[in-house]
């Protein structure tokens, strides 16, 4: 059914051009490689026509088309260069210069100047390039130079606005706006964010908000997206305003949370100039949130990160080298061999990261003890979801607008998620019914035709109450069942009637199911009630089920092997049979006991229990970590964990080393090196692999990625494919009766906080984050009274 | 204050953008000018953004988003009136009544805006107060003028 793709011919500037029917004069000019200047063009959004700076003669048709509104015909003769196509774009820039502050761009000492600033004065405002935060990154010298424009005969008319520095992550300064209209497009037609628009009329309209209030007040995510389109300097990231421009770049994934975006890191001498498009790019096709796009700069070069090797003295911390911290752990480890010794690691470390720590735990300590950290609390329904995943097929989350309905529950995807989300926000504009249903409306309830607000902690019964409505095979939903349930969700027939017709009548539903939604009492139950929706729609239609894990690598870090019962490629720990076939793996010999679970482990901390942890970033201060005898740190920054730290070992982040990551779509992406971690930091397999050689223990030799990666992959499968047998089937569901309790008049709903980076709270150490989260809350609490 | 806004919102189908104008000129006609909590509540039933909604309203020059006063001058700025010394007109009343055009005084007792054209060119330049116009006006006329509107 494909459609076949035609390929049609036309000459530009003389030479033939063969591409895809359908593009543009532009698109086609760019895909040969022809340069036709333009200032409003943006790669992936409609054609706008405003700047008119791409016009262009085509034999046949009168006037000067915009190259970027006039379709590419057969046989069309382009011509992209002429004395009079230049001498009418130098016109039109000149007007455009006629608001920015251009004595700089058509100065006579220009070159002279870029090379050694002599001209360089002081001023409090931009007047002119030298004092411009995008000096060399500013679209409108490029176009001055391919004009070769000499002067400008208009006086320059400066708006006088102030700068406005009251946002978080970004500084405005619309005396520099030239109105191209890319920011306001990118807010409103690919983000959905509606934040920015044109205001005023005439030589006052502006780009603003809604009586002038802030960008953070009307409601902006904060994405990033108008800082990366911006030709000149109005919109300027605070982080790296004056950095210069890079002179490297690396593409890699951000692990922030499980979506995975493809991220490009812009460094310079080391350090991070921002995290957007390739330097000489403007178009930024991976768009990325607010956490991708401002917060690795923060993190990466955060004042309190730690850079050498800390122990603990007789109750004072002394940094040491890292020969000295190395023999000092591994002689401390050498004691607490055995069940005593515990690991807690993080979802967002790599899969080799993972992979390495839970071999270190098992084969060097001898201790099934080793967790994620925000795992499930129930062990079990990690290893359902293995089931879910290996028995559906794994679709990227990138066809979410192939489907016609969508069904978004218990989530609030846009802070979660944000990128996922933002498939939802452009499926519902562009004509697919979303369905949304959580407890409290969010943001996501503009983009949805209809919502159910649910009473809190009861998911399931509101599952329950659909399911029975969309299908009742051996009528195992009574009536009285169907009744009770709907009482406990508080959701009425009325309600759930525009839910069922789209379910019962969707050809491709896709379902979008949140952590919270998982991670409550019913949380299996849930789950099956999921696979029976899959299943009663899978016969007649298609249905995609997408787990929005609260971290990055959750289901990742499980299968390589970060579970206490789990050992990497969910071979159980009890089995005998896959247990020896790591001891080959491995050359040791595996326990075979069932380990402690994050929380048993903090629970069990006793003079038989656990003596001494091993933590792979943060986790929250407890008194009780006090009766530990030894607890080992690895983290970026020293936090209140640290009080209770006997060694603090400093690491890279994900942004300062290779490795992989499982995306939530069953991808997996490459995280590449972008720059050196400060100071003497050390990756985690660096780490355990020195640890393992003062303990003389083998098999951690190499602690590079790579050959981790294959070490990995010559063991197990990641991602887990199907074997076959994993089919779905309507399973029964129980309606457990409620167990009611008068001792408390009340619920509270926690919420997770979705910014954390290794159990370090983003917010606590980014104030601008603060800004934003609070504000959020403060806007909510405003609504709902 | 907030209900006469909604009851004008119901009146129309939600959800359906090309309501906004129509809103938004009843609403003036109502409260006299555009409220913030008025965008508020128009986003939330056209599902068209605050900012849009502002976008919109401030390209038209009938809508307001100040209070307006008790009394409203109006300058006129057209060829004639300009040519007969209008912009002497316009200073002297800004220095006057301490405000620009588009704006409100504090007391509420005048807001002042700027037109094109009254119509009586022959007159210029030309003043109105609220719906009277007076013709062949001079800086001293103005100073009495209004000490007549409270």
């Amino acid at each position: 059914m494909s459609r076949r793709i035609t390929y049609i011919t036309a000459l530009i500037n003389g030479d033939p051009v063969r591409v895809r029917e359908g593009l543009t004069v532009l698109d086609a000019a760019r895909q040969a490689g022809i340069y036709i200047p333009s200032i409003c063009y943006l790669e992936n959004l409609k054609s706008y026509g405003g700047c008119r700076l791409c016009i262009v003669e085509i034999k046949g048709i009168k006037g000067f088309p915009t190259a970027c509104t006039t379709p590419l015909e057969p046989g069309m003769e382009v011509l992209t260069k002429t004395t009079e196509l230049q001498r009418l774009r130098s016109e039109i820039l000149e007007l455009i210069l006629s608001e920015h502050p251009y004595t700089c761009l058509v100065c006579g000492d220009k070159k002279e100047c870029m090379d050694f600033m002599h001209t360089t004065r002081k001023a409090g405002t931009i007047t002119g390039c030298n004092f411009c935060t995008s000096n060399g990154d500013c679209e409108l010298q490029d176009l001055i130079d391919y004009l070769d424009l000499k002067d400008v005969r208009y006086p320059i008319s400066y708006r006088g606005i102030p700068p406005e520095k009251n946002n978080p992550f970004y500084d405005l300064d619309y005396n520099l706006c030239i109105l191209c209209g890319r920011c306001v497009r990118i807010c409103n037609e690919e983000r959905n964010s509606n934040v920015l628009a044109f205001v005023q009329r005439g030589n006052t309209s502006i780009v603003g908000t809604s009586f002038n209030e802030s960008q953070a007040e009307a409601g902006c995510e904060f994405c990033g997206a108008c800082v990366d389109v911006c030709p000149t300097g109005s919109i300027a990231e605070k982080m790296g305003k004056w950095a210069g421009l890079p002179d490297r770049s690396t593409e890699t994934t951000c692990t922030l949370c499980a979506v995975g975006c493809t991220m490009n890191v812009n460094t310079r001498g080391g350090r991070i100039v921002n995290v957007g498009p390739k330097p000489g790019g403007r178009t930024n096709p991976h768009q990325l949130c607010v956490r991708g796009k401002f917060l690795p700069a923060d993190i990466n070069h955060h004042p309190s990160r730690i850079a050498t090797p800390m122990i603990r003295k007789n109750g004072k911390w002394i940094e040491v080298n890292w020969e000295e911290a190395i023999q000092y752990t591994a002689g401390k480890l050498e004691q607490y061999r055995g069940e005593q010794f515990g690991m807690i690691c993080s979802a967002q470390d790599t899969l080799e990261e993972n992979y390495s720590l839970q071999k270190f735990s098992r084969k060097v300590m001898g201790s099934n003890n080793i967790d994620l950290h925000l795992s499930y609390p129930d062990k079990e329904l990690v290893k359902d979801i293995h089931s879910f995943n290996l028995s559906s097929s794994h679709t990227g989350t990138r066809d979410i607008l192939k489907a016609d309905t969508l069904l978004i529950l218990g989530a609030d995807a846009s802070v979660s998620h944000p990128l996922l989300e933002n498939r939802v926000r452009k499926a519902f504009t562009t004509g697919r019914t979303v369905l949304y249903a959580n407890t409290h409306s969010t943001r996501t309830s503009q983009f949805a035709n209809h919502e159910i607000n649910y009473a809190a902690g009861e998911e399931y019964y509101f599952l329950y109450v659909l399911l029975a409505k969309l299908a009742n095979p051996d009528g195992q939903f009574t009536k009285q069942n169907v009744a009770k349930a709907g009482k406990r969700s508080g959701v009425t027939g009325n309600e759930l009637k525009p839910f069922v017709s789209a379910l019962a009548g969707s050809r491709n539903l896709w379902v979008i199911a949140g952590d919270d939604l998982l991670r409550n009492a019913s949380g299996r139950d849930t789950l099956r009630a999921l696979g029976n929706l899959q299943f009663i729609k899978d016969g007649k239609a298609n249905c995609t089920i997408t787990f929005l894990g609260y971290e990055g690598n959750l289901y990742g870090g499980a299968l390589s092997g970060a579970h206490p019962d789990l050992l990497p490629g969910f071979d159980p720990v009890t089995d005998k049979k896959a247990v020896r076939k790591w001891n080959k793996n491995w050359d040791t010999e595996l326990s075979t006991g069932v380990g402690l679970a994050c929380n048993e482990m903090l629970g069990n901390i006793k003079k038989d229990g656990i003596a001494a942890l091993m933590v792979a970033g943060d986790i929250p201060p407890q008194k009780k970590l006090a009766k530990l005898k030894f607890l080992i740190q690895m983290n970026m920054f020293r936090t209140d964990l640290s009080e209770y730290a006997d060694v603090v070992l400093p690491i890279t982040s994900f942004l300062e080393h290779d490795g992989h990551f499982l995306t939530l779509d069953g991808k997996i992406k490459k995280l590449r090196r972008a720059l050196a971690g400060p100071g003497k930091t050390k990756t985690i397999p660096g780490i355990l692999s020195e640890l393992a050689a003062a303990m003389s223990e083998s098999g951690f030799s190499n602690s590079r990625p790579g050959s981790i990666w294959k070490e990995i992959q010559s063991f197990i499968q990641i991602p887990a494919r199907d074997t076959g047998n994993g089919k779905h089937s309507f399973q029964p569901l129980t309606l457990k009766s409620p167990k009611e309790t008068t001792d408390y008049p009340f619920r509270i709903n926690l919420q997770h906080d979705h910014f954390t980076y290794r159990g370090n709270s983003l917010t606590a150490l980014v104030p601008d984050l603060q800004a934003i989260v609070y504000t959020n809350d403060r806007i909510e609490k405003a609504k709902n009274g | 204050m907030a209900g006469s806004i909604v009851s004008i919102i119901n009146k129309y189908a939600p959800r359906d953008k090309s309501n906004l104008i129509a809103i938004l000129q009843d609403v003036q006609k109502k409260k006299g000018y555009i409220t913030p909590e008025a965008v508020d509540k128009i986003s939330s039933h056209l599902w068209i953004s605050r900012s849009r909604i502002f976008g919109v309203a401030s390209f038209y020059s009938q809508f307001k988003f100040t209070p307006p006063g008790r009394n409203s001058i109006k300058i006129c700025l057209g060829t004639a009136c300009h040519v007969q010394g209008g912009d002497f007109l316009l200073s002297a009343l800004k220095s006057e009544i301490g405000i620009s055009p588009n704006e409100t005084t504090e007391d509420r007792r005048f807001d002042l805006e700027r037109v094109a054209c009254l119509g009586c060119c022959a007159l210029a330049p030309v003043i109105m107060v609220n719906d009277t116009i007076f013709s062949n006006m001079s800086v001293v006329k103005l100073m009495e003028l209004t000490d007549q509107y409270e």
